[in-house]
Order: structure tokens, then sequence, then C-alpha cells
């Protein structure tokens, strides 16, 4: 992306609801903005209004209250997260749009035929649709997305049902079809990995609240709330209150009586908040055992270089004790109990710690003040962060 | 086969085909666009109107019979019209028999289409008579099972056309009468041939509706 494009749908004051009478399900945006080129992802759990979110923009839903404003003289197109085929051959299917707008058969025929090969499937325009496989049914709803040139695309879970290598290939393909034709695309999806295989911008959304928007470094480092922080896997959130700054101008956070941890986050003493650190900032010095020290993190299993720390505890290292371990064969996750808080670190499975940790061990860790988020902890924690 | 003329077979036959025929095409006239609007929309009191719908597929044609000659009866609502024992009194009890046939398969056929399929069709842009066509050959195999339903519904009706027709030679005589008829009289060798004749008409009917049903079938 070559920096911002032009404002081509802008939501404003939106309300979308249905039902009424217990059971009904009410969406609010206050402000959303879709630019030309871009890629603004839509994450949230299973129930906060993605769909609903994404069907408002469609115009498919009437919004009872504010505004969906499309400001695009080009069609919009909406890919359903179960797209539905009609009878026929592949290519009918890419053609149904153009039919609709009344564009002739022959330029029809090219066109959808044009779509097909943009997404891979050129040599399946005469294959009964009802016989493709699922990545192709994706594939060929791309294509019939893509054949009117739109001026925004909605997707809705473009990537699920697809394995790991289907995933990458299509979004492969997406972006480049997208830079082609410089359309603004809306992308709704449950899971962050999905959300970053496209997105320039995130947009988090639980409980039909827009809770944050930002770039995918701001969201993935910055999250305004713990139910974000658990959607981009900052896993660690615990308790704290701001006591004071130290020499050094960072932020003393007290977690309990004489626990501390350090914050480069800026936030006014007495404040109550959210400490919110994502499990690889959490790094445990491979020397096990009470004389273990950390200096520099060469031991590290996740820093190739040494990171030098700005230390955490008064010998710039934290003690702990690892609780429980966890596998999956290629990453392990280890639960160190920390003076009475659970901390989670990743590690290699099989390999340095992911081998040799086991539960009991005493370990030092480290977190640099610069990996410690800080959310505001009120009694309804809504708004942006510090 | 005395005073059994082959040639009063075909007219009774052409005199079937004629009658059920007509009320084929004003029942699908009517009812195709009633079937399809109601699988399509949803509105307070529908569950009602397809419970109707439903109940009517199971009406006893001798129930319409009666109704229909009450209402074209002499002294009836109707009876200005002089419509009792005409072919045209046939035609209207067959499209009232056939009508919830109709309605209520290619209701189904539409209801059977995934959850979203319409809001999904919207999605691609296509709207009003395109959206009406492309419903129409999405359900294709449905509306003519509907059809096929109700051609056999109305082409082995006896009662209904007995009741409002009267069986009367050269005027309202058709097949499934006359059979009727003859069996009654013990004249079995016409009824045979009247009963033969219905089969095969049945049969190439029905035949050439399910072809165009699975042509192309893709």
């Amino acid at each position: 992306m070559t920096g911002p494009g032009r404002t081509v749908l802008s939501i404003r004051d939106l309300t979308v609801g249905y039902g009424t009478r217990n059971g009904g399900f009410e969406l609010h945006v206050p402000s959303l903005d879709l630019h030309t080129g871009e890629v603004l992802a839509v994450l949230g759990p299973n129930g906060a209004g993605k769909s609903t979110l994404l069907r408002a923009m469609a115009g498919l839903l009437r919004p009872r209250e504010g505004s969906v404003a499309v400001e695009t003289d080009r069609p919009q197109a909406l890919v359903f997260q179960r797209p539905i085929l009609l009878r026929g051959s592949a290519l009918y299917n890419a053609e149904v749009p153009l039919w609709a707008e009344g564009v002739a058969r022959t330029e029809r025929r090219r066109r959808a035929g044009h779509a097909l090969t943009r997404f891979g499937i050129g040599d399946l325009a005469r294959r009964n649709a009802a016989t493709l496989s699922g990545g192709e049914v994706r594939r060929l709803a791309l294509a019939r997305a893509f054949v009117t040139e739109p001026g925004v695309l909605l997707l809705d879970e473009p990537f699920d049902d697809l394995d790991v290598a289907g995933r990458e290939a299509l979004s492969f393909d997406l972006r480049h079809a997208i830079a082609e034709t410089e359309v603004a695309v809306a992308m709704v999806t449950h899971e962050l990995r999905q959300a970053l295989l496209l997105a320039d911008r995130i947009a988090v959304l639980c409980e039909g609240r827009l809770v944050q928007v930002g770039s995918r470094d701001e969201i993935l480092r910055r999250p305004a709330s713990p139910a974000v922080a658990q959607l981009v896997g900052m896993d660690n959130v615990i308790a704290g209150v701001v006591v004071g700054r130290d020499a050094a101008d960072l932020t003393l956070v007290e977690v309990r009586p004489g626990q501390h941890l350090r914050s480069a986050v800026h936030a006014s003493p007495g404040e109550p908040v959210w400490i919110g650190i994502r499990p690889e900032h959490v790094k445990l010095d491979a020397k096990r055992g009470e004389d273990a020290r950390i200096e520099h993190s060469t031991s590290s299993v996740f820093g190739e270089q040494p990171v030098p720390f700005r230390g955490q505890g008064p010998l710039g290292n934290l003690k702990g004790k690892v609780q429980r371990l966890v596998s999956d064969g290629t990453l392990a996750t280890a639960w160190i109990d920390w003076e009475g808080s659970e901390l989670r670190t990743h590690l290699i499975a099989g390999r340095g710690l992911g081998h040799t940790l086991e539960p009991g061990d005493p370990v030092l860790f480290a977190i640099r003040p610069e990996d410690v988020h800080l959310m505001p902890r009120r009694a309804a924690a809504t708004g942006a962060g510090f | 086969m005395a005073d059994f003329e082959s040639s009063a077979v075909v007219e009774v036959a052409l005199r079937t085909l004629a009658v059920s025929g007509s009320a084929l095409v004003v029942a699908v006239g009517l009812g195709l666009p009633v079937g399809l609007l109601l699988g399509r929309h949803r509105f307070p009191g529908r569950g009602l109107v397809v419970a109707l719908v439903n109940s009517g597929m199971g009406l006893p044609p001798v129930v319409v019979g009666l109704v229909v000659a009450l209402l074209l009866w002499r002294s009836g609502p109707l009876g200005a019209l002089e419509l009792m024992y005409t072919p045209q009194a046939m035609v209207v009890a067959q499209v009232l028999i056939a009508l919830p046939l109709i309605v209520g398969i290619s209701l189904a056929s539409v209801g059977a289409l995934p959850e979203d399929w319409h809001v999904q069709v919207r999605a691609l842009g296509v709207r009003g008579l395109r959206a009406a066509w492309i419903l129409v050959r999405e359900t294709r195999l449905g509306l003519l099972a509907a059809v096929i339903a109700a051609l056999g519904g109305i082409l082995s009706e006896v009662g209904a056309v007995m009741m409002v027709g009267g069986n009367l030679e050269g005027e309202t005589r058709v097949l499934t009468t006359g059979i009727l008829m003859y069996t009654q009289m013990g004249r079995f060798e016409e009824a045979i041939a009247l009963a033969v004749l219905l089969l095969g008409l049945t049969f190439v009917l029905a035949a050439t509706l399910t072809a165009i049903q699975q042509a192309r079938r893709t």
C-alpha cells in the first residue's frame, strides 16, 4: 500500500439491529472509513456482529440510525462465508453479475474468463459448478466478485475452511487482484492469523461495539482492552495500579505490594490498569536455577541476536516457577508462577528450554519495559488506551 | 364393439386433452407465481396460508365438484353464466384441484434453497425480473414436478368432472367419465379401450415433461 487512498465508504453513527424482544441484537459503529487499495480486517469473536456489519456495508440491511455512504461509481461486491453457486458451469456463475448489469454475451464471456484466470481457475470454466472443491468454490466466488471491477469488496471469512497452504496461496492471488484493481476491501474474520494474511488495518468488534481501529502494529502491540488483547494473542493480562515513575522515566506498576513491573507506557499515578504482555515477550533464561542471571539474552530461545534488556527486578530479571507445560509438537507454552501471578511464555518444542524445562523448575525471566502494555481498568472499560 | 366408433373415442380423448390442458395452463399461470412468491417472502399469517395450501393438496375432488356445482347451479350465485354441464365448468373444477398442488410443490422447492440464497443473489446485483428468472431456473426441477403432479391429478380425476360436466355424449364426456359409465353398463370392452387410451396419454405427457425436467440437468 502506498499511503492511504481516497475514502470510498464511510460509516457514521451506524446502528443496525434485528429482533426487539429478548434475543435481539444491535450493532453500533460510531465511525469507520474504508479507502481505495486498502484491506480493512474486521476482527471479532463469534456473535460480535461482524457479518451484520458487512451486510450493512453492502446495503443489504437497512440501518436503524446513521448512515453508510458509498462514494464510488463502481459497483460493490460481497462474498459470503458459504458462497452459493448457481446451476451451470463455473463460467456461467462468473457471468451472472455482468448479466445482471445487462452486459452483452460475448463481452460477458470474455470478462468472466479473465476473472477466472485471475484466480487460477481458468481451466475450470466449462466445469459444472456443483462438482468444484471447497477451495475452487471460494476462488470462483472471488472471481465472480471481481468480474464487475467493484470499487468496494466485502469478504466474509474468505479463508475459512481452507488449510494453511490454501490460505497462503489464496491470499497471494487476492492481494495481487486487490493491488491491480485498487479496490477497497473490508474482510471479516474471527481469527487474527487470517486477518494478518491481508489486512493493512484492523477494526476490532466485540458484542456489537467497535472497540478499536488501528494499523496491524497498533492493534498487536497496543490493544485497547483485555478483550482485544485476548483476540490479538496478548495472552498475559494482569491487574495492577500505577504507583509512579522511576529514574529512567518508566512507569512503575504495582501488581501486589512489593511486586512491580516497569512499563514504557505513560500513565498517571493511582490509576488502576490492566497489564498486557505478549507470551513471546516473556523471555526465559536458559540457565535454570537460583543463580541464573540475565545480563543479555544471548541464551534466549527467541532472540537470535542479543537483546539488551532494561531490567525489571532489582537484578535485571524476575524469578518464577514453572507451573505446567503444554506442547503441540511445534510450539510449547509454559505457565510461569510469578509470585502469585501467572504468566505465559512460548518456547520451541523439543529445543533448548522447550526440551529441558519441567514443571516445578525455578526460572529467571525478563520482560522489556517497552513490551509491557498498559490498558485502562475502569468499571466500563471502553475507548482507546493511553 | 358394435356401436362403439373409433371416431367417438378420438373425440373423447381430444376433449380430455382440451379440458385438462386448459386447466393445467390456467393453474400453472396462477399457481407458479403464487408458489414462488409464497416461498420467497415472509409475512404475518404465512404459516396459515401454507397450511391451507398443503391441506388443499389433498382436497377430495368430489368436494370440489360439489362446491363448483353449488356455485354454477342455475339458482346459484354464478348460475346466470349458464356454465353448468359445460367443458368450461369442468376446467374450473380441475383448476381448483390443480392449484394447491402447483402452489404447494413450487413453494416447497423455493423453501429448499439455502437460507441466504435470495440475499446472495441480490448481492450479485440481480434484481427484479432477472431475480425471478434465476429463481425459476434454480428451482425448475421442483417446478416441473409440480406441473407433473397437477397433470396427474386432473387427468385421472373423475368425481368433479362427472358432477359439473355430466358426462354428456358429444359435449362433456371425457376419458374418465366414459370409463365410469361403460363399466357401470357392463360394457367392459369400451371401458378397457378408454382406460388404455387414458394410461397412454398420461404416460406420453408425463414422459414429455420429465424429458424437459431432466434436460441439461447441470
